[in-house]
């Protein structure tokens, strides 16, 4: 017995109606033919393409892949050479072994930190800013749930809030705006970048999407009641600023999509030439020991196939040569194991 | 009436069912013991026995016509009321042939059966007090649809829910909106089911708007109905019951009526049956004498009958008229709605069932619901996924349990959790925000799984396959090759979920008469006294007109006559030559055939059609008529015959209807010289028995060889006598009868009796043999059939020589077969030859091991031997015969033993069953096979009502297997199979993404993106696909029929392709999520743009191989499967342009990035290499026939194209 999981049917008094079939036979006028009009279309008979998988094609096939892929591959892998990218993890580094969260809940502390790197490559600018967070699961669902984008767009909806618990309302039942844990927990470590001892401006303009800014986040919302409450999750926004121009916070609430992340600081629209020392001071603010999460700093250009990234190069590379030995693998097999096309005598009744 | 009997019965004590108790005491017959009567045709059947066994095999196999059983048998133990007698006998101008015919009627009608509150009362030509409180019957409009505008949401809602599987989405939808699980939002978690319902709706709408459309249609007929004196035209939905309609000729009946009076003095009606039973021939219907004679505006009294049954072969009334004893009235006084009035000036009747009370209303119902081979196994593979969809949610709320287990003390604080509510501690009692402990989120996390990924189970499937199945069943009835040109009949589907059965029939169940042969008699030969007359090759063509008062008249179907017997009828002195014509005059009179005159263009010429309900008898009175005896009026009480250009009236006398115990008709009459005559006609094994065979001895012998050589070469025989009545005979004869039809018990025995006592020391004229001619291309289509390994049984009624020669000649039957005959009398002989049987059998297959080699074998069997055999529980041993034997023929077999033959292999093997039949003794077989088709033919419609697919010929069976169903099968279960493929690819691809979301569900797609997947991203091409794609043209598969063995193996959807396709699933699913995922690790992507490239990558790689599958492009292919690459494309694009998604805008950005063109690529790549090298490697080192079809095809389509003459001839031919 199977359970017949589509037809089964629930009997709870199901009346069977009835069909009264004897209209609609061609019986009544036999002056006029009955016959289905031809056309190729009902006949299915409309002309047709019938493609096999003739040896020439399959080889072909693999051995186009193979020479499409291969140099894709070397010309993304040399364009991730040219990449020159500096990390820098700093959480550990930056606050004291013992009691990592008491110090860094502590708001009355100095989380000054400085760290010092030296670039082993000429770098060209623009050089992305970005900060680097591992461990924090910004797609976890009850985060990534806890927004409100009506809110942050119309002035009206200010009150939509219940989309963002347990971040909607303040305590007196007063709409927080941006509301929502993605907003709460805006990150609020700051960096001053000195190239060679020199303060180098690093440009916190159009780190966002020019979308979000124009479309998404309201020109006329302002902050308002956020980070009041009793546990403070992140950075605090000015409040006389609307939204669309909070450029960090746009950058935050781009949710990312894997567990290890990093979001844009900002640029240096300044060449940093090797061996120069680039030293940032940080406000270490961000809690991430709580949760066991960890920081760095990212210093990177950019080519045409982003940040660095072997991966995409190797694996065009080995892709295009998995192609190319199937196609020599195939063409030994078709030599070894020859067989007539269309022959009839393969039939299986005729063997 | 049907002479040679189509189904000659065993004895009746051999019936096949066991004998059941008789219903009553004094019942005049046991309707079970004559079970096996053929009856195709009954609606006319006066005779209570054919029309009692029809309903008994209809009930036993509940045809669409099943019967009231409370009226029929009711009436029959009971006794008989006088009026029947008094009617009978006020009519002495037509004594015996009115009571013959009415008997069975009257008798039923007897009012002493119909109490008051069983009967319902209609006052003549008065509706309003017919229809006052508390009668309100319904009026005449009929209604088909389901719904009205203000049902149609909650019936059809109502009715959509009776799928369990709607159930189960319906439950999935209803719990994504808990709010501790809300993994949707609200609109997108309704949003499959919503569509599906949706769907299904408009379906239903768009059918229901079409049956709104009919009614209306119907409804607004007019009829004139008398009113206040005069006949008004009025509309058929405001006739009511009481009212006096008037009908003139070829007018449609718009309701049942009681004819009360016609334009005939005798008050004969003519009525065509072919809409309620699709008899295309006239039945009479008669009005009472006491209506008659009163006009129609003056007609008042009272209809006392009984309550609308479904029983269109009986009617059960009396009339009171103003006071006047009642009359009773019996079903040859009643014409039903969807009749048509035929050769009658008019006819005035008095409504007495409207609208949904109609006999025919009652009766209409909808096809059978079968569900197809291909369904069955499908559920494996849904419980195989549903397991599936198990293990993956008990993966996660697993892992989500252990993740949670780690971070215990972290849970209230960490920002991606946040067990605690911060923000407005008041509002929650102990500042838990949605937390009920581990265990509870592990369930919630469980449930919510089965909500994300419930796709698992294609909820799209079962609405593809409704509109897969709507497309494959257009395309079959649009087929121009299985249109009937002769009856117009096109191919019918109406069980609309089997159509992939087609594609894997294993054996073929086939009735004879109507199906291999056409059921349309010609006269072909006869022996008459002794002699024999076959030789037609001299003869001329000749319908042998006659002129009368300057008008030629001309049957309607000439027969070739043997000029010899032409010349011995017509000029021919003596004693042989008057017999000979006595013979002619028999088959001229001895009938129930209707002349009807009908005019041609030339005014001078009239043609004859002889109407009949056998097609014998037809054929026997063209023969006569060619012959120079032509009939050329029947009234109730004289025949007049042209013989030979003069005209001569004959009385009729008497007339013993047939009925299929004598298995013989007769007729008295008395003829212009005065003798009285008695003519019998009937099969020779029953008149052999009534025969004097010292009269003629010589003829007798003759006769007897001839007959033997008729029925070997596959004639339908009957013998003709003839005795020559003395008037003291006559009365006696008279008086025996008049006794008889006025008993009060057991009055069917003594009519039997009365017939039996003077049918006896006939005088053998002769016999005639009648051609039952083969269907056109049978052979051809046996033939194919058989190459395509289906084999082919024929079940008939008939004769074993007669079967076994219709066997040879359409050629299920080769001379280099070894028959193994079984046709026993006796239990003990039966069992001895069945076990002969099996050791030939054994000893043939020890002979010859390898199948070249392999001596084919036919199994012949007859009824009386199936009997014993079912009896004694030796099927198993009749089985291993039967499947070890190439061809089966079973001859003389009873509708029920036909079902029983197809119930044999059905029980016992897995192979699929198809059963084909015309006539109502094959409904039971259609209904008990995998797959029924009637054969709308000329034996009425109930097998066509029975069937799943109906079509107008045999041979129709060839493109419809080899071609539609070989294509339909292969199509749906790619399609079935494809579905799941694609739905498990996507979950996969969610299921990968929640391994790195903490365990919690959440997706980088967009939930728009998830519910439309199934339903609109990937749909479309399926469901097109598995319309159109054709793997072999029809010329490749009729060429070779041997391709049709694929589906018999399940070579389409088997466990292993499942396996496979599902392992492809999971390859393509890890392609689509870890590619862009390593590129994209410790990258600044936003989940939006991410999810944007995994829905199109995992769209475009389903629908790219859906593409490589495709076999056949067409531009609807390629528009449908790169349409919907584009559609989806589209919708992202869409779905992203709503700034107040968090996704917005992503799809611009990321399409805006190298990397992400490049991950595109390498996904579909990557994901398609093992299907197209797996494919590859399949199709050239280990092709399969079909495969290599494909190849042959190829190179004759490029042959074709450089040779275009070439391609005409070929093209004509397939």
């Amino acid at each position: 017995f199977i359970f017949d999981f589509f037809n089964a049917r629930l009997h709870f008094g199901c009346s069977r109606m009835q069909m009264y079939p004897l209209e609609m036979e061609g019986n009544s006028n036999p002056k006029t033919t009955n016959k289905p009009k031809y056309s190729k279309f009902t006949q299915q008979e409309l002309p047709a393409c019938k493609p096999l998988l003739t040896p020439e094609i399959v080889i072909a096939a693999f051995a186009l892949i193979g020479a499409l892929f291969v140099p894709i591959g070397l010309a993304s892998l040399h364009a991730s050479r040219q990449v020159v990218e500096l990390v820098h993890r700093y959480d550990a580094s930056c606050v004291p072994v013992d009691d990592k969260v008491g110090f860094i809940q502590n708001s009355r502390t100095d989380k000054t930190c400085t760290v010092t790197m030296t670039v082993p490559k000429y770098m060209k600018s623009p050089i992305h800013v970005y900060y680097l967070i591992d461990g924090f699961y910004q797609n976890h669902r009850r985060y990534v749930r806890s927004r409100s984008d009506k809110q942050l767009r119309y002035k009206s909806a200010a009150h939509l809030t219940s989309d963002c618990v347990p971040e909607g309302d303040t305590a007196d039942h007063a709409p927080i705006v941006p509301c929502g844990l993605v907003a709460w927990s805006l990150f609020n470590d700051t960096y001053t970048v000195r190239v060679n001892g020199v303060v180098t401006q690093v440009n916190k303009k159009d780190i966002a999407w020019k979308s979000d800014k124009n479309n998404k986040f309201g020109k006329n919302i302002y902050p308002s009641n956020f980070q009041k409450g009793r546990l403070i999750g992140g950075a605090t926004l000015n409040e006389s600023i609307p939204l669309s121009e909070q450029e960090d916070l746009i950058v935050w609430m781009r949710t990312a999509a894997l567990p290890t992340f990093r979001k844009l600081y900002g640029r240096i629209e300044k060449d940093i030439n090797a061996n120069d020392n680039v030293t940032v001071v940080i406000q270490n603010n961000y809690n991430t020991y709580s949760f066991g999460g960890s920081k760095a700093l990212v210093l990177s250009t950019a080519s045409w196939i982003g940040g660095k990234n072997n991966f995409i190069g190797i694996a065009y590379l080995t892709i295009g040569g998995l192609c190319l030995s199937l196609a020599m693998g195939f063409l030994v097999l078709y030599m070894v194991k020859r067989r007539n096309f269309g022959d009839p005598s393969n039939l299986s009744w005729n063997r | 009436m049907r002479p040679d009997g189509k189904l000659p019965p065993p004895h009746p004590s051999l019936a096949p069912l066991p004998q059941r108790p008789q219903q009553a005491t004094g019942t005049d017959m046991d309707p079970h013991a004559r079970l096996p009567d053929p009856v195709p045709s009954p609606i006319l059947k006066h005779s209570p026995s054919i029309s009692r066994s029809l309903r008994s095999a209809a009930d036993t196999s509940s045809v669409t016509f099943a019967a009231d059983f409370r009226s029929p048998s009711k009436p029959e133990s009971t006794s008989p009321s006088f009026d029947s007698f008094r009617t009978a006998r006020s009519r002495p101008s037509s004594v015996s042939r009115s009571s013959t015919r009415r008997s069975a009627s009257e008798r039923a009608g007897s009012q002493r059966d119909l109490r008051d509150e069983d009967a319902r009362f209609v006052y003549i030509n008065d509706a309003p007090r017919t229809n006052a409180p508390p009668a309100m019957f319904p009026d005449n409009s009929i209604r088909t649809s389901k719904y009205s505008v203000l049902t149609f949401i909650p019936r059809n809602l109502y009715e959509q829910f009776h799928r369990v599987a709607y159930i189960y989405f319906l439950i999935l939808a209803v719990l994504n909106f808990v709010p501790q699980l809300l993994v949707l939002s609200k609109e997108a978690g309704v949003l499959p089911l919503a569509f599906v319902l949706g769907v299904t709706a408009v379906k239903d709408a768009y059918e229901d708007w079409r049956r709104h459309r009919s009614d209306k249609n119907e409804n607004n007929r007019t009829a004139s109905v008398l009113a206040d004196g005069v006949f008004r035209p009025k509309r058929w939905k405001d006739i009511q019951v009481g009212d006096v309609v008037r009908l003139v000729a070829n007018e449609t009946l718009p309701c049942d009526m009681v004819l009360v009076s016609t334009s005939d003095p005798t008050g004969v009606a003519y009525i065509q049956t072919i809409n309620l039973d699709g008899e295309s021939n006239l039945k009479t219907r008669y009005a009472k004498q006491e209506t008659m004679s009163t006009p129609p505006e003056a007609l008042a009294g009272v209809i006392k009958c009984e309550k609308p049954n479904r029983n269109i072969y009986g009617f059960l009334a009396t009339v009171d008229l103003n006071g006047r004893r009642a009359i009773s009235l019996g079903t040859s006084n009643v014409m039903l709605r969807g009749c048509e009035l035929k050769n009658t000036v008019w006819a005035i009747g008095v409504a007495v069932y409207t609208g949904r009370d109609t006999k025919v209303v009652l009766n209409s119902s909808g096809a059978p619901s079968k569900r197809s081979r291909l369904e069955t196994h499908m559920n494996r593979e849904i419980i195989a996924l549903a397991v599936a969809l198990v293990v993956l949610c008990s993966v996660v709320s697993l892992l989500a349990g252990i993740w949670m287990g780690d971070h215990v003390d972290q849970l209230g604080i960490i920002p991606f959790f946040h067990k605690y509510d911060y923000s407005g501690a008041a509002a929650h009692d102990d500042g838990r925000y949605n937390w009920y402990g581990t265990g509870a989120q592990v369930v919630f996390t469980f449930m919510s799984a089965v909500i994300q990924f419930q796709v698992m189970i294609p909820i799209g499937l079962i609405i593809s396959m409704e509109l897969i199945r709507v497309g494959q069943a257009y395309f079959m009835v649009q087929d121009n090759r299985m249109f009937d040109e002769k009856s117009q009949a096109r191919f019918q589907c109406r069980a609309l979920n089997i159509n992939e059965d087609l594609g894997q029939i294993k054996y073929v169940f086939s009735d004879k008469t109507g199906t291999l042969t056409q059921n349309r008699m010609e006269f072909r030969c006869a022996s008459v006294q002794g002699r024999d007359f076959s030789e037609t090759d001299g003869g001329e063509e000749d319908g042998h007109a006659v002129q009368a008062d300057g008008v030629v008249l001309r049957p309607k179907t000439a027969v070739t006559t043997d000029p010899k017997l032409a010349a011995l009828l017509k000029d021919g002195m003596g004693a042989k030559a008057s017999r000979a014509r006595d013979l002619f005059l028999a088959l001229a009179t001895c009938n129930t055939i209707v002349p009807i005159v009908e005019d041609t263009v030339n005014p001078a010429a009239k043609l004859v059609e002889y109407q009949g309900e056998s097609p014998d008898e037809q054929a026997l009175v063209y023969a006569a008529a060619a012959y120079g005896h032509k009939l050329v009026e029947r009234t109730s009480g004289h025949i007049v015959v042209d013989v030979f250009g003069t005209r001569q009236r004959f009385d009729v006398l008497g007339l013993h209807e047939f009925d299929s115990d004598r298995k013989r008709m007769s007729v008295i009459i008395g003829c212009p010289d005065k003798t009285i005559k008695l003519f019998v006609k009937g099969a020779d094994s029953s008149m052999f028995g009534i025969i004097d065979k010292t009269l003629n001895p010589d003829v007798v012998q003759a006769t007897e060889k001839h007959l033997h050589s008729y029925s070997s070469v596959g004639l339908r025989t009957l013998v003709i006598g003839v005795r020559e009545l003395s008037q003291s005979e006559f009365q006696e004869w008279q008086m025996a009868y008049e006794k008889a039809s006025t008993a009060l018990l057991g009055r069917g025995n003594l009519l039997r009796s009365v017939a039996a006592n003077i049918e006896r020391n006939m005088r053998l004229l002769g016999a005639s043999g009648v051609e039952d001619k083969l269907q056109d291309g049978v052979p051809e289509a046996i033939e194919k059939l058989r190459e395509a390994g289906i084999k082919v049984w024929v079940l008939t009624g008939d004769k074993q020589e007669t079967a076994i020669s219709i066997g040879y000649s359409c050629k299920l039957l080769t001379r280099d077969m070894t028959q193994i005959v079984i046709n026993s009398n006796s239990r003990e002989s039966c069992r001895k030859s069945l076990d002969d049987a099996i050791s030939m059998v054994n000893k043939l297959r020890s002979l010859s091991t390898d199948s070249q080699s392999r001596v084919p074998l036919a199994l012949i069997i007859d009824g009386n031997s199936l009997v014993y055999i079912f009896d004694t529980d030796r099927e198993e041993k009749l089985f291993e015969v039967a499947i070890a034997c190439d061809v089966v023929l079973c001859c003389r077999v009873a509708p029920l033993q036909k079902a029983g033959i197809v119930d044999l292999i059905k029980k016992r093997t897995s192979d699929m069953t198809l059963a084909i039949g015309d006539g109502a003794n094959d409904v039971s077989m259609i209904q008990m096979a995998d797959v029924g088709i009637g054969i709308s033919g000329q034996e009425g419609r109930q097998a066509v009502m029975a069937s799943d697919f109906a079509m107008g010929q045999f041979r129709f069976l060839v493109p419809l297997l080899l071609v539609h169903g070989h294509w339909n099968y292969q199509r749906m279960s790619y399609m079935i199979l494809y579905n799941f493929y694609r739905n498990a690819t996507f979950v996969f691809v969610l299921f990968w993404y929640v391994l790195y979301t903490g365990y919690t569900l959440s997706t980088a797609i967009n939930e728009w993106s998830s519910v439309l997947y199934s339903v609109v991203y990937t749909s479309a091409p399926t469901v097109i696909v598995a319309i159109l794609d054709k793997d072999l043209s029809r010329r490749t598969l009729l060429k070779y029929p041997q391709l049709y063995g694929a589906g018999q193996r399940e070579e389409s959807y088997n466990l292993r392709l499942f396996i496979f396709i599902m392992v492809d699933s999971v390859w393509q699913s890890v392609v689509v999520f870890f590619i862009p995922y390593l590129a994209y690790k410790n990258s600044a992507i936003d989940s939006a743009s991410l999810g944007d490239l995994w829905t199109l990558s995992v769209v475009i790689l389903v629908n790219i191989h859906l593409a490589m599958d495709v076999i056949r492009w067409t531009w609807i292919t390629h528009a449908v499967i790169w349409g919907s690459i584009v559609a989806t494309w589209i919708c992202v694009i869409i779905i992203d342009s709503i700034p107040t998604l968090p996704g917005f805008w992503a799809i611009y950005e990321v399409m805006g990035t190298a990397l992400f063109w490049a991950l595109l690529l390498a996904v579909i790549v990557v994901g398609m290499i093992p299907h197209f090298a797996a494919k590859a490697i399949r199709e050239h080192f280990m092709p399969n026939d079909i495969q290599i079809a494909r190849e042959m095809e190829k190179s004759q389509d490029s042959r074709d194209a450089n040779q275009p003459e070439v391609q005409m001839s070929t093209s004509t031919r397939a």
